[in-house]
Protein backbone atom coordinates (compact mmCIF):
# COMPACT_ATOMS: atom_id res chain seq x y z
CA UNK A 1 0.00 0.00 0.00
CA UNK A 2 1.00 3.59 -0.78
CA UNK A 3 2.46 5.48 2.42
CA UNK A 4 3.21 8.26 0.94
CA UNK A 5 1.06 10.89 -1.28
CA UNK A 6 3.68 11.36 -4.15
CA UNK A 7 1.76 14.52 -6.06
CA UNK A 8 5.09 16.40 -7.57
CA UNK A 9 7.86 15.11 -9.76
CA UNK A 10 10.03 15.39 -6.77
CA UNK A 11 9.01 14.98 -3.23
CA UNK A 12 11.11 16.21 -0.45
CA UNK A 13 12.06 13.93 2.56
CA UNK A 14 14.30 15.79 4.05
CA UNK A 15 15.60 18.95 2.74
CA UNK A 16 19.33 20.07 1.97
CA UNK A 17 20.84 23.39 0.02
CA UNK A 18 18.48 25.57 -2.01
CA UNK A 19 19.09 28.25 -4.08
CA UNK A 20 17.19 30.31 -6.77
CA UNK A 21 18.89 30.48 -10.38
CA UNK A 22 18.25 31.50 -14.18
CA UNK A 23 16.88 29.03 -16.36
CA UNK A 24 18.23 29.61 -19.80
CA UNK A 25 16.11 30.20 -23.23
CA UNK A 26 16.35 26.67 -23.80
CA UNK A 27 14.63 25.20 -20.19
CA UNK A 28 12.53 28.19 -20.34
CA UNK A 29 11.13 27.40 -23.87
CA UNK A 30 10.76 23.77 -23.55
CA UNK A 31 9.59 23.42 -19.71
CA UNK A 32 11.34 20.86 -17.36
CA UNK A 33 10.46 18.13 -14.87
CA UNK A 34 10.76 18.49 -10.90
CA UNK A 35 14.26 16.35 -10.15
CA UNK A 36 15.90 17.58 -13.57
CA UNK A 37 19.22 17.85 -13.48
CA UNK A 38 21.01 21.03 -14.40
CA UNK A 39 24.25 22.37 -14.92
CA UNK A 40 26.59 25.73 -14.55
CA UNK A 41 26.64 27.28 -17.95
CA UNK A 42 28.35 30.81 -18.61
CA UNK A 43 25.95 34.10 -18.92
CA UNK A 44 26.95 37.51 -20.39
CA UNK A 45 25.49 38.79 -17.45
CA UNK A 46 26.59 38.78 -13.92
CA UNK A 47 23.83 36.18 -12.97
CA UNK A 48 23.84 32.18 -12.03
CA UNK A 49 22.91 30.54 -15.00
CA UNK A 50 21.73 26.75 -15.06
CA UNK A 51 20.50 24.69 -18.57
CA UNK A 52 19.75 21.18 -18.86
CA UNK A 53 22.53 18.88 -17.27
CA UNK A 54 24.23 16.68 -19.72
CA UNK A 55 26.34 14.49 -16.91
CA UNK A 56 27.53 17.16 -15.29
CA UNK A 57 25.40 18.70 -12.59
CA UNK A 58 24.88 21.72 -10.48
CA UNK A 59 22.10 20.24 -8.59
CA UNK A 60 18.75 19.26 -9.57
CA UNK A 61 15.48 21.37 -9.56
CA UNK A 62 12.89 21.03 -6.90
CA UNK A 63 10.09 21.97 -9.31
CA UNK A 64 9.09 21.17 -12.74
CA UNK A 65 7.84 24.29 -14.78
CA UNK A 66 4.20 22.40 -15.48
CA UNK A 67 3.26 20.67 -12.80
CA UNK A 68 -0.31 19.43 -12.49
CA UNK A 69 -0.19 20.39 -8.84
CA UNK A 70 0.56 24.25 -9.69
CA UNK A 71 -2.22 24.70 -12.38
CA UNK A 72 -4.47 26.88 -11.35
CA UNK A 73 -2.80 28.71 -8.66
CA UNK A 74 -0.62 31.64 -8.96
CA UNK A 75 2.47 29.29 -9.65
CA UNK A 76 0.70 28.75 -13.05
CA UNK A 77 4.51 28.74 -15.04
CA UNK A 78 5.69 31.23 -12.76
CA UNK A 79 9.53 29.87 -13.43
CA UNK A 80 9.34 29.75 -17.13
CA UNK A 81 7.53 33.57 -17.19
CA UNK A 82 10.94 34.54 -15.21
CA UNK A 83 13.32 32.48 -16.12
CA UNK A 84 14.19 31.45 -12.61
CA UNK A 85 14.10 28.38 -10.42
CA UNK A 86 15.04 26.97 -7.34
CA UNK A 87 18.15 24.20 -7.33
CA UNK A 88 18.71 21.92 -4.89
CA UNK A 89 22.03 20.52 -3.81
CA UNK A 90 24.42 19.40 -0.95
CA UNK A 91 22.39 16.49 0.85
CA UNK A 92 18.53 15.54 0.18
CA UNK A 93 16.25 12.71 0.36
CA UNK A 94 13.47 12.66 -2.22
CA UNK A 95 11.53 11.09 -4.03
CA UNK A 96 11.02 11.28 -7.74
CA UNK A 97 9.71 9.83 -10.70
CA UNK A 98 12.28 11.81 -12.73
CA UNK A 99 14.82 9.56 -13.75
CA UNK A 100 15.82 6.81 -16.78
CA UNK A 101 13.19 4.01 -17.23
CA UNK A 102 15.07 2.05 -20.21
CA UNK A 103 18.69 1.75 -20.71
CA UNK A 104 20.78 4.29 -23.15
CA UNK A 105 20.98 1.37 -25.73
CA UNK A 106 17.73 0.32 -25.96
CA UNK A 107 16.19 4.48 -26.40
CA UNK A 108 18.71 4.96 -28.75
CA UNK A 109 18.17 1.99 -30.93
CA UNK A 110 15.52 1.92 -32.43
CA UNK A 111 14.44 -1.54 -30.82
CA UNK A 112 12.58 -2.50 -28.05
CA UNK A 113 13.19 -0.44 -24.72
CA UNK A 114 14.52 -2.73 -22.00
CA UNK A 115 13.33 -1.42 -18.41
CA UNK A 116 16.60 -0.47 -15.93
CA UNK A 117 16.86 -2.30 -12.99
CA UNK A 118 17.38 -0.47 -10.52
CA UNK A 119 18.52 -1.51 -6.53
CA UNK A 120 18.96 -0.10 -3.22
CA UNK A 121 22.92 1.09 -3.24
CA UNK A 122 23.11 1.70 -6.45
CA UNK A 123 25.31 5.11 -7.19
CA UNK A 124 23.76 7.60 -9.78
CA UNK A 125 25.19 9.97 -12.33
CA UNK A 126 22.66 12.89 -14.58
CA UNK A 127 22.10 11.17 -18.51
CA UNK A 128 22.60 12.89 -21.31
CA UNK A 129 19.52 14.82 -20.65
CA UNK A 130 19.89 15.35 -17.19
CA UNK A 131 18.28 12.47 -15.15
CA UNK A 132 19.33 10.12 -13.01
CA UNK A 133 20.82 6.87 -14.08
CA UNK A 134 22.56 4.19 -13.00
CA UNK A 135 23.78 3.72 -16.52
CA UNK A 136 27.60 5.98 -17.43
CA UNK A 137 25.93 7.67 -20.93
CA UNK A 138 29.08 9.04 -21.22
CA UNK A 139 30.77 6.14 -22.08
CA UNK A 140 28.01 4.27 -23.70
CA UNK A 141 27.35 7.07 -26.20
CA UNK A 142 31.30 7.22 -26.85
CA UNK A 143 31.73 10.83 -25.51
CA UNK A 144 35.09 11.74 -25.19
CA UNK A 145 34.51 12.60 -21.59
CA UNK A 146 34.09 9.32 -20.70
CA UNK A 147 33.71 7.74 -18.34
CA UNK A 148 31.32 9.87 -16.20
CA UNK A 149 32.34 9.53 -11.88
CA UNK A 150 30.29 12.18 -11.11
CA UNK A 151 28.28 10.52 -8.92
CA UNK A 152 25.93 12.52 -7.51
CA UNK A 153 23.42 9.99 -5.54
CA UNK A 154 22.45 6.68 -3.92
CA UNK A 155 19.21 4.84 -4.32
CA UNK A 156 17.32 4.27 -1.31
CA UNK A 157 14.51 2.62 -2.97
CA UNK A 158 14.04 0.94 -6.07
CA UNK A 159 11.07 2.46 -7.94
CA UNK A 160 8.20 -0.55 -7.88
CA UNK A 161 4.51 -0.87 -8.17
CA UNK A 162 4.41 -0.10 -4.12
CA UNK A 163 6.24 3.44 -4.68
CA UNK A 164 3.92 4.25 -7.45
CA UNK A 165 7.28 3.41 -9.60
CA UNK A 166 8.88 6.85 -7.78
CA UNK A 167 12.54 6.12 -6.82
CA UNK A 168 13.93 7.49 -3.42
CA UNK A 169 17.23 8.96 -3.67
CA UNK A 170 19.99 10.27 -0.96
CA UNK A 171 21.51 12.97 -3.13
CA UNK A 172 24.76 14.29 -2.22
CA UNK A 173 25.94 16.62 -4.46
CA UNK B 1 26.80 45.51 -15.12
CA UNK B 2 27.92 43.79 -11.93
CA UNK B 3 24.77 43.12 -10.00
CA UNK B 4 26.10 42.31 -6.97
CA UNK B 5 28.16 44.33 -4.09
CA UNK B 6 31.55 42.66 -4.27
CA UNK B 7 33.31 44.96 -1.55
CA UNK B 8 34.77 41.84 0.06
CA UNK B 9 37.65 39.06 -1.18
CA UNK B 10 34.70 36.54 -0.48
CA UNK B 11 30.85 36.90 -1.35
CA UNK B 12 28.29 35.11 0.34
CA UNK B 13 25.39 34.01 -1.61
CA UNK B 14 24.14 30.67 0.00
CA UNK B 15 26.12 29.40 3.73
CA UNK B 16 27.05 26.23 4.50
CA UNK B 17 28.75 25.37 7.87
CA UNK B 18 31.22 27.60 9.57
CA UNK B 19 33.05 27.72 12.97
CA UNK B 20 36.08 28.93 14.56
CA UNK B 21 39.37 27.71 14.14
CA UNK B 22 42.70 28.74 15.72
CA UNK B 23 45.40 30.30 12.83
CA UNK B 24 49.20 28.98 12.39
CA UNK B 25 51.82 31.14 13.09
CA UNK B 26 52.39 31.52 9.27
CA UNK B 27 48.50 32.92 8.71
CA UNK B 28 49.23 35.73 11.33
CA UNK B 29 52.34 36.66 10.67
CA UNK B 30 51.81 36.88 6.71
CA UNK B 31 47.57 37.31 6.59
CA UNK B 32 45.48 36.37 3.94
CA UNK B 33 42.49 36.87 2.00
CA UNK B 34 38.92 36.03 2.43
CA UNK B 35 38.84 32.61 0.60
CA UNK B 36 42.09 31.19 1.04
CA UNK B 37 41.97 27.89 1.12
CA UNK B 38 43.34 26.06 4.59
CA UNK B 39 44.44 22.97 6.15
CA UNK B 40 44.93 21.23 9.60
CA UNK B 41 47.92 21.77 11.09
CA UNK B 42 49.47 19.74 14.89
CA UNK B 43 48.99 21.99 18.08
CA UNK B 44 50.51 21.40 20.83
CA UNK B 45 47.60 22.86 22.28
CA UNK B 46 44.02 21.77 22.26
CA UNK B 47 43.18 23.53 19.52
CA UNK B 48 41.49 23.02 16.19
CA UNK B 49 44.64 24.86 13.94
CA UNK B 50 44.45 25.34 10.32
CA UNK B 51 47.24 26.95 7.74
CA UNK B 52 47.58 27.77 4.33
CA UNK B 53 46.60 24.75 2.43
CA UNK B 54 48.80 23.18 0.49
CA UNK B 55 46.24 21.12 -2.23
CA UNK B 56 44.88 19.43 1.20
CA UNK B 57 41.56 20.88 2.53
CA UNK B 58 40.04 21.65 6.03
CA UNK B 59 37.75 24.70 4.02
CA UNK B 60 38.21 28.30 3.43
CA UNK B 61 38.39 31.43 5.33
CA UNK B 62 35.38 33.67 5.58
CA UNK B 63 37.37 36.77 5.91
CA UNK B 64 40.44 38.20 5.27
CA UNK B 65 42.93 39.36 7.63
CA UNK B 66 42.79 42.97 6.10
CA UNK B 67 40.17 43.64 4.13
CA UNK B 68 39.59 47.05 2.91
CA UNK B 69 35.64 46.88 4.13
CA UNK B 70 37.40 46.07 8.28
CA UNK B 71 39.46 49.26 8.17
CA UNK B 72 38.63 52.06 10.80
CA UNK B 73 35.73 49.43 12.27
CA UNK B 74 36.69 47.51 15.67
CA UNK B 75 37.10 44.54 13.63
CA UNK B 76 40.12 45.77 12.24
CA UNK B 77 43.40 42.59 12.37
CA UNK B 78 40.74 41.41 15.05
CA UNK B 79 41.47 37.99 13.62
CA UNK B 80 45.42 38.26 13.25
CA UNK B 81 45.35 39.84 16.98
CA UNK B 82 42.91 37.42 18.73
CA UNK B 83 44.59 34.39 16.51
CA UNK B 84 41.49 32.95 15.84
CA UNK B 85 39.25 32.86 12.12
CA UNK B 86 35.87 31.03 10.51
CA UNK B 87 36.57 28.43 8.32
CA UNK B 88 34.17 27.17 5.97
CA UNK B 89 32.59 24.05 4.34
CA UNK B 90 30.27 21.86 3.35
CA UNK B 91 28.11 23.37 0.48
CA UNK B 92 27.76 27.19 0.14
CA UNK B 93 27.71 29.55 -3.03
CA UNK B 94 30.26 31.89 -3.24
CA UNK B 95 32.09 34.52 -5.12
CA UNK B 96 35.21 35.73 -4.52
CA UNK B 97 38.73 36.95 -5.77
CA UNK B 98 40.84 34.50 -4.10
CA UNK B 99 41.35 32.08 -7.07
CA UNK B 100 44.64 31.65 -9.26
CA UNK B 101 44.74 33.92 -12.33
CA UNK B 102 47.79 32.64 -13.66
CA UNK B 103 49.16 28.98 -14.87
CA UNK B 104 50.98 27.69 -12.26
CA UNK B 105 53.86 26.79 -14.91
CA UNK B 106 53.93 30.83 -16.23
CA UNK B 107 54.06 31.45 -12.33
CA UNK B 108 56.87 29.34 -11.69
CA UNK B 109 58.88 29.93 -15.37
CA UNK B 110 60.13 33.36 -15.24
CA UNK B 111 58.39 33.61 -18.54
CA UNK B 112 54.81 35.79 -19.67
CA UNK B 113 52.09 35.04 -17.34
CA UNK B 114 49.26 33.15 -19.00
CA UNK B 115 46.10 33.71 -18.03
CA UNK B 116 43.72 30.61 -16.71
CA UNK B 117 40.41 30.62 -18.70
CA UNK B 118 37.95 29.28 -15.91
CA UNK B 119 34.32 27.79 -17.33
CA UNK B 120 31.12 27.08 -15.52
CA UNK B 121 31.29 23.45 -14.36
CA UNK B 122 34.68 22.93 -14.37
CA UNK B 123 36.12 21.59 -10.95
CA UNK B 124 38.29 23.21 -8.85
CA UNK B 125 41.48 22.51 -6.07
CA UNK B 126 43.37 24.30 -3.78
CA UNK B 127 47.02 25.45 -5.34
CA UNK B 128 50.20 25.15 -3.46
CA UNK B 129 49.11 28.34 -1.87
CA UNK B 130 45.63 27.68 -1.12
CA UNK B 131 44.33 29.13 -4.00
CA UNK B 132 41.43 28.09 -5.63
CA UNK B 133 42.26 27.08 -9.23
CA UNK B 134 41.27 24.40 -12.18
CA UNK B 135 45.15 23.05 -12.24
CA UNK B 136 46.23 20.50 -10.28
CA UNK B 137 49.61 21.96 -9.12
CA UNK B 138 50.58 18.77 -7.43
CA UNK B 139 51.10 17.04 -10.90
CA UNK B 140 52.46 20.13 -12.04
CA UNK B 141 55.42 20.56 -9.89
CA UNK B 142 55.54 16.41 -8.85
CA UNK B 143 54.02 14.53 -12.34
CA UNK B 144 54.86 11.37 -9.90
CA UNK B 145 51.55 12.82 -7.85
CA UNK B 146 47.93 14.37 -8.49
CA UNK B 147 46.09 15.85 -6.39
CA UNK B 148 41.74 14.44 -6.15
CA UNK B 149 40.66 16.68 -3.72
CA UNK B 150 38.33 18.58 -5.79
CA UNK B 151 36.40 21.14 -3.28
CA UNK B 152 34.59 23.29 -5.60
CA UNK B 153 32.84 23.94 -8.90
CA UNK B 154 32.76 26.95 -11.16
CA UNK B 155 29.07 28.61 -10.92
CA UNK B 156 30.47 31.88 -13.10
CA UNK B 157 33.26 32.46 -14.63
CA UNK B 158 35.45 35.58 -13.98
CA UNK B 159 34.68 38.69 -16.27
CA UNK B 160 33.92 42.32 -16.29
CA UNK B 161 30.36 42.23 -15.77
CA UNK B 162 31.05 40.34 -12.21
CA UNK B 163 34.48 42.40 -11.25
CA UNK B 164 36.58 39.31 -12.38
CA UNK B 165 35.07 37.31 -9.40
CA UNK B 166 34.88 33.64 -9.52
CA UNK B 167 31.82 32.02 -8.42
CA UNK B 168 32.22 29.21 -7.15
CA UNK B 169 30.01 26.15 -5.73
CA UNK B 170 31.77 24.50 -3.06
CA UNK B 171 31.51 20.89 -1.08
CA UNK B 172 33.71 20.00 1.30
Amino acid sequence: MLEQARTRDCVILYKGDAYPVTVDPVMAATGWRGGQGVQWVSSSKDELLVTFSDGLYSGFLLWGSDESSDLHTASTRNQPAYQFTTIGAGGWIIMTNTFEKYTYTSRTGGGPLVPIVYNASDRLVFSLRGYFTKEDEWTLSGDPRAPNDYFIAFVIQAPSAVTSDYMTIQVSI
Amino acid sequence: MSELFRTRDCVVLFKGDAYTVSLSTALRNNGWSGGQGVMWEDSSLDEFRVTFSNGLYGGFLLWGSDESSDQYVSFLRNQVVVGAGVICLGGWLITTSTYEKYTYTSRTGGGPLIPIVYQEGLRLRFSLRGLWTIEDEWNLSNPLTSNPYFVGSVTQAPKASNNNYLGIQTSI
